[in-house]
């Protein structure tokens, strides 16, 4: 019958793999985008699609500054640098100056429709019936010195109006001037030029941000061998990603490296065979197997977030199997079924609750959270349903020498707990433990911001800070969407609603400058406004005096028709505007930037309430998401601990299940306490921890409960083993540089510890047999009661 | 120890100007032609400047339309009837620092500012001096100008500036006066509004 089981579970685990070897065959479904895992009532895929094509805009772009001591040697160098990253294909240079060419282009677009295009403030002056300060100004520019004087345009353009409107785009300043064809600026020590490149292809692809780090580090370096004092600085979120990763790449290899070796060390050093190491892989491996072939038959696809929390919180499975590996050790001689079945209540209850806490997590909105806790409780089953019917089976009877010295520190262990000699210590110990935890929650401060969870390079950042200073602001991260059904609403409401907002905020100082479509291209209805304007406050009145003070005679009519205007539509196509493209996303969906954003909060609550309008602020928006999980973790851990409570109760009482939730709920508390206390602000990778942590603890106490008083040096030695490897594996995550993997091992770190030590305590929950007998078929544990 | 500068003393054959000293003030009158192309007749305009060395030049059109042009290193104020109407920060338009330098160099004769740009020769006959200056390179579209042509014998007397699109202005400087006292208070409130 048991091994009808046994060969039944290896048939399903043989359907599981071969079904994932199809699915990764296919390309295995993993979804890296945020908005997957957003509660689905809080996706947009509007607000999506924007922060994507701004954010890949941003990600694109790359500018180097080179310094050198003279103009020549400067560009010279400059040159090189530019050819040389272009021979690499992966960078497109741009010159981001308005040439003479671009000029061009920009003046046979606007020049037949300009009839409908005013300035801002020519058009304020005309509203305001001071047409004659508009025609002063043409006049004062014709008759001042160095006035932008041009006869044949004067002669179409007598108050110089498109010349005004030229001037008023609002392209972004910078200190960078164009010079003879190079981006220069002087300062006061060198001649620096700018070389702006577009990546060409995905920027967060990690091979080709390797090979452009790699080309340009190339390049400098013959450069500044070359000559000496060149100074060449750069800027780019190509150079933070790969310095990033290639850290963070370096740094996991070592990690992962001194995990496996102390790990396998570990268990092959205890046991001083290799079997039980075998056997745990087995167990691991196929929770994930199954966990993976489960989740996406269940969902389609998965997300590499829940990939990568629920592999580690399968990584508990392992401690099931080394409890049965530990049974070794028992002085009580047995086959394999026999050890078996001592600690099936153990890991029964163990991984019931286990179970427990992670479905726990399937009861928040959130998608990330729900794949979690499918991938899991799949992975956990089939774990347990190894260690339960194939770990006999491969297992061979055998007994191990050097026990009784193990054996004996475990003995000591529980003295502690038990014996009337620490009785002392042990008070002491509880209220010093109760005053930490009470100091570490008055002084709890959730900290999710994004920028904090990332280690930037502190050399690019100060070659960031000097380029900034060097050429001035530069576009900020944040943008606003307007949404609206065509291109002609939405010009409009950047025209009337949009625009004055932004005034003011740059009157306040929260910005320097903005980029509207409509500042570009104004809708339809606004040309019209502004030849019938021209018409009535400017030629009217003010025509024949213009002409007769410049000594022109009447000639000319205007070549465009009163009627025509410029669509957005054909000034997109004609790609003679730069930047238009990057500012309309599509029909009706169109991105304002920003210079120099100095008050985010500001803006925000100025467009907040505006309908088809919405301030986005893409990294604000990622902490507010993680403050968001972050948030429900906690809960959702409280719950869990709550619904474990309530089940262990059933088994041991209130009072004995309240034994058995102390320690796991002490480390969560007293852990997180401490870490608050040195400083750390709490934030989303912690309140995950807590849930693993949770799991893995409470499955030690339980052993510990579950284990009859003669075994419980065995029990003992199981959890100290199964501590040790977790402290291996995630505990070791605490000597990370990156915040948020620091954050994540921190926790567990502490907690195993904390766990650890007071997981004899357990044993004072003890089951209570007539809650048993009584209630059967509630018993969390009756699949123990069949095997035992 | 400097030698005091002398009014009148005309030492430096080279540049054909003494320059300017620092607290000496440059007053006069100028007639401008303005030859555009597409226009029949030149635009004609007449009124005085102030030149004030390290600070700025105020040039006051007169007629045929009153409109004050201060130029400083920071860029180009226009002002009518007291009220600003143009600014343009040499920031927005590096040109504008271009001819702040080119005009108030051929005033005060100081044309090293503008070697960096352009080609200078000169030449002279007896007491008077002819300076043509062209651009170093002659492809840059930020450099709108061809060709400055500047005579004078004791001062400057005029300029031709020939614009890249061929338009030229031709400007006449008359009763031209040093003064060595400070700038008068209207001329300060104008320089310093027009600096920052």
């Amino acid at each position: 019958m048991r091994s009808l089981f046994a060969a039944a579970w290896v048939a399903v685990v043989a359907v599981a793999a071969a079904y994932l070897a199809v699915r990764v065959h296919d390309g295995l479904p993993l979804r890296t985008d945020l908005l997957a895992l957003l509660p689905s009532e809080d996706q947009d895929a509007a607000v999506q699609r924007a922060t994507d094509a701004v954010s890949r805009q941003l990600a694109r772009r790359v500018v180097f500054l080179v310094g050198g001591e003279s103009r020549v040697q400067a560009r010279a160098a400059a040159a090189r640098l530019a050819a040389d990253i272009e021979a690499t294909g992966l960078l497109v240079p741009v010159t981001r100056g308005l040439d003479a060419d671009q000029l061009k282009r920009l003046g046979s677009l606007y020049g037949p429709y300009r009839r409908g295009l005013l300035a801002e403030a020519d058009r304020d002056l005309l509203i305001a019936g001071r047409g004659e300060e508009v025609a002063d100004k043409a006049l004062a520019q014709m008759f001042g010195v160095g006035g932008i004087a041009d006869g044949n345009l004067l002669r179409i353009d007598p108050f110089l109006l498109l010349p005004s409107f030229f001037s008023a785009l609002p392209f972004p300043l910078s200190r960078l001037k164009l010079d003879d064809g190079m981006l220069t600026l002087d300062d006061d020590h060198k001649v620096w030029v700018a070389v702006v490149g577009l990546v060409v292809g995905e920027p967060f692809a990690l091979d080709l941000q390797e090979k452009i780090v790699r080309a340009f580090d190339t390049s400098a370096a013959a450069l500044q061998d070359a000559t000496p004092g060149l100074e060449i600085k750069r800027l780019g979120a190509v150079f933070f990603a790969e310095a990033g990763s290639s850290t963070a790449i370096r740094e996991a290899s070592t990690l992962s490296t001194i995990s496996m070796v102390g790990t396998i060390a570990l268990i092959v050093g205890m046991f001083r065979r290799i079997r039980p190491l075998l056997h745990n892989l087995l167990v691991v491996g196929i929770g994930i197997v199954a966990a993976l072939a489960g989740s996406l038959a269940w969902f389609g696809n998965l997300h590499v977030a829940a990939l990568l929390f629920g592999t580690s919180l399968i990584g508990v499975a392992f401690d099931y199997g080394l409890y049965y590996s530990s049974t070794m050790f028992d002085p009580a001689d047995g086959t394999p079924r026999e050890r078996l079945r001592r600690i099936m209540p153990g890991i029964v209850l163990g991984s019931l609750t286990t179970m427990l806490g992670y479905a726990a997590l399937a009861l928040a909105p959130f998608p990330g959270l729900r794949q979690i806790a499918v991938f899991s409780v799949i992975g956990l089953v089939a774990a347990f349903a190894t260690v339960v019917l194939l770990l006999p089976a491969l297992d061979r009877k055998q007994t191990v020498a050097h026990a009784p010295l193990l054996l004996g520190a475990m003995k000591w262990a529980h003295a502690f707990w038990d014996g009337e000699r620490w009785r002392r210590v042990r008070a002491l110990l509880l209220i010093t433990a109760v005053a930490i935890t009470a100091a570490g929650f008055a002084r709890f401060r959730a900290d999710n911001d994004v920028r904090h969870m990332q280690s930037l390079s502190p050399a690019l950042l100060r070659e960031q800070e000097d380029i900034q200073r060097l050429i001035g602001t530069t576009v900020a991260t944040q943008f606003l969407l307007v949404e609206a059904g065509d291109d002609e609403t939405a010009l409009r409401r950047e025209e009337t609603v949009v625009r004055p907002l932004l005034d003011r905020l740059e009157t306040s100082g929260a910005i320097s400058g903005a980029q509207t479509p409509a500042a570009f291209i104004p809708s339809a209805a606004r040309q019209r406004d502004n030849q019938t304007l021209m018409r009535t406050a400017l030629d009217v009145p003010f025509l024949a005096r213009q002409r007769s003070v410049l000594g022109m005679e009447a000639v000319d009519t205007p070549t465009s028709t009163p009627d025509e205007t410029l669509s957005l539509k054909d000034a997109l196509a004609s790609e003679a505007v730069p930047l238009l493209r990057e500012l309309v996303l599509g029909p009706g969906l169109h991105v304002v930037t920003f210079q120099g954003l100095t008050d985010p909060d500001a803006v925000r609550t100025m467009f907040a309430g505006i309908a088809g309008v919405r301030f986005i602020d893409p990294t604000a928006d990622l902490s507010a998401l993680l403050d968001k999980y972050q948030y429900r973790a906690v809960l959702l851990t409280a719950l869990s601990a709550l619904l474990m409570f309530l089940g262990l109760a059933r088994r041991y009482g209130w009072k004995g299940s309240g034994w058995v939730m102390l320690p796991p709920v002490t480390a969560i508390c007293l852990g997180s306490a401490m870490l608050i206390l040195i400083g750390q602000p709490f934030n989303f990778f912690h309140a995950m921890a807590l849930v693993l942590l949770l799991s893995v603890t409470s499955d030690y106490a339980i052993f510990c409960a579950e284990s009859p008083a003669y075994q419980r040096q065995v029990t003992l030695l199981a959890v100290s083993l199964a501590a040790l490897t977790t402290l291996l594996s995630f505990g070791l995550l605490a000597a990370s540089r990156v915040p948020a993997v620091f954050s994540f091992g921190s926790t567990m770190l502490v907690g195993i510890l904390l766990a650890f030590f007071l997981a004899p305590l357990a044993t004072r929950g003890k089951p209570s047999l007539s809650e048993r007998s009584a209630h059967p078929t509630a018993d969390p544990c009756n699949v123990g009661r069949l095997v035992r | 120890m400097a030698a005091p500068i002398t009014l009148g003393v005309f030492a430096d054959a080279a540049s054909g100007i003494t320059p300017l000293a620092e607290g000496q003030v440059l007053r006069g009158r100028f007639q401008q032609l303005r030859f555009l192309e597409g226009l029949q007749a030149p635009l004609k305009s007449a009124g005085n400047f102030t030149l004030v060395p390290g600070r700025g030049l105020i040039w006051r059109t007169e007629t045929p339309f009153a409109v004050t042009t201060v130029m400083t290193p920071a860029g180009l104020v226009q002002e009518l009837n007291n009220r600003e109407i143009v600014r343009m920060p040499s920031a927005r338009l590096p040109f504008m620092s271009k001819l702040y330098a080119m005009l108030s160099g051929a005033l005060s004769g100081d044309w090293d500012p503008l070697e960096s740009a352009f080609q200078i020769t000169r030449q002279e006959e007896g007491r008077n001096w002819r300076i043509r200056l062209e651009p170093t390179r002659t492809d840059d579209p930020a450099m709108p100008i061809r060709t400055i042509i500047a005579r004078g014998s004791r001062l400057l007397e005029e300029l031709e500036v020939v614009k890249a699109n061929g338009d030229h202005d031709r400007l006449v400087f008359l009763n031209q006066k040093l003064e060595s006292t400070p700038p008068r208070a209207e001329e300060l409130r104008l320089l310093d509004n027009a600096g920052h």
